[in-house]
């Protein structure tokens, strides 16, 4: 299928929309610091009270056609994502942002404008929630070997197991050691099943609002312990009080195994709505 | 180390790929109408990106395996791909091979 020629801008660019800040919080000072950020040309969109954080880019590029093949082109991808990532972290230092998903594109600056001014109430309802707030990231991963070290100070049985498994020889020994391996084991699947609820629950009461998010095989997490939790939390932008919360839990959650990790601040992706429809 | 060790939790790492793509990808406001791309397409390409980087067997069958051989990803633990092309090196040298870090 080809672009029918008349939504085609004159000169083959379009706007990358990367997110929607506040025109009273994107002062000259975000517009300079965008304009500092050296790897692609950023500008402010103003339309009335909001401004659209955007780039011209090449239609081509972003073209419905041919985007699934540079979608699988990893060198691409993670230059486009890491760059839509940057300059939102740097409007995130000055300004409130309501960020966009991957691959926002409009073909011309007047579609731009006219989405910004007539879906305005709904990006200020977004803006509001998100004003002064930030989304921070918080991650548990799971030493086994802590673990079983933590069940063994609170599980008689386990304790006395480990016990008989220093002592005991040959079969014995192989038989005691088995028992204790799926002790161990059957502790581990009942606290998987625990454990995000306990973090949800010490940690939303210091947040605006929080979601657990999908967990992350080793492969992605570049850790090589289990993740057992993954969570967003919407927080005030100073996170005083989240991040004592969150070393309340930690060194509480230590002698189970569990170490926390602390990522963000982020634009708060997983705190505006999912979709806005055509106006 | 992270400045927050005494806290007991760790922070201030460099953002991994893997959490930058689950934000990116899948989250912040998605707007239906007109504009260039097809979000629906979109919708469909995530879930299959996300499939392909969800196996990392399948991953590296597709050649999506940039995470291995990043330095600030694989965070210098002794699997990063820089080290073990050093390892190789003094190997074959006969030299020493550096100590494995301990991973963090």
């Amino acid at each position: 299928m080809i672009t029918p020629a008349a939504t085609l801008s004159r000169n083959g660019l379009g706007w990358y929309l990367y997110g929607i800040a506040a025109a009273d919080d994107a002062s000259a000072p975000l517009g300079a610091r965008l304009a500092a950020g050296a790897e692609q040309e950023v500008e402010l969109v103003a339309e009335g009270p909001l401004v659209g954080v955007a780039s011209r880019v090449s239609l081509a590029e972003f073209d419905e056609q041919t985007l699934p093949e540079r979608l699988s082109d990893a060198t691409w991808l993670e230059q486009k994502i890491r760059t839509h990532e940057h300059v939102l972290e740097r409007v995130l230092e000055d300004a409130s942002v309501v960020p966009c998903r991957f691959c926002t594109v409009y073909r011309d600056e007047v579609e731009l404008r006219r989405f910004l001014s007539e879906r305005r109430e709904t990006l200020q309802a977004a803006l509001d929630r998100v004003r002064g707030k930030v989304e921070v990231g918080v991650k548990a991963f799971i030493d086994r070997d802590r673990f079983a070290a933590g069940q063994a100070r609170q599980n008689d049985e386990i304790r006395q197991l480990e016990t008989r498994v220093s002592t005991a020889e040959g079969g014995r020994a192989y038989l005691e050691r088995r028992r204790l391996e799926q002790l161990v084991a059957s502790a581990l699947g009942d606290f998987r099943g625990e454990v995000a609820e306990r973090i949800q629950t010490r940690l939303l009461p210091a947040a605006e609002d929080g979601h657990a998010l999908p967990l992350q095989a080793p492969e992605l997490s570049g850790r090589e312990e289990e993740m057992v939790f993954n969570g967003a939390y919407l927080v005030t932008a100073d996170r005083g009080g989240f991040e004592a919360a969150l070393a309340s839990l930690a060194r509480e959650i230590r002698d189970d195994g569990v170490d926390l990790e602390l990522t963000g601040p982020w634009p708060a992706y997983n705190f505006v709505p999912e979709e806005l429809g055509a106006a | 180390m992270s400045s927050r060790e005494l806290d007991g939790y760790r922070s201030g790492q460099p953002a991994q790929l893997a959490d930058v793509l689950e934000r990116v990808l899948d989250k912040g406001i998605v707007i239906a109408g007109d504009i260039q791309i097809n979000l629906l397409d979109i919708e469909l390409l995530t879930v299959k990106i996300r499939l392909l980087i969800a196996s990392a067997d399948k991953a590296r069958e597709m050649g999506i395996d940039w995470w291995e051989g990043d330095a600030f990803l694989s965070k210098g633990n002794g699997r990063g791909e820089l080290e073990q092309r050093l390892r190789k090196l003094e190997e074959a040298a006969g030299l020493p091979t550096s100590p494995k870090q301990e991973a963090d």
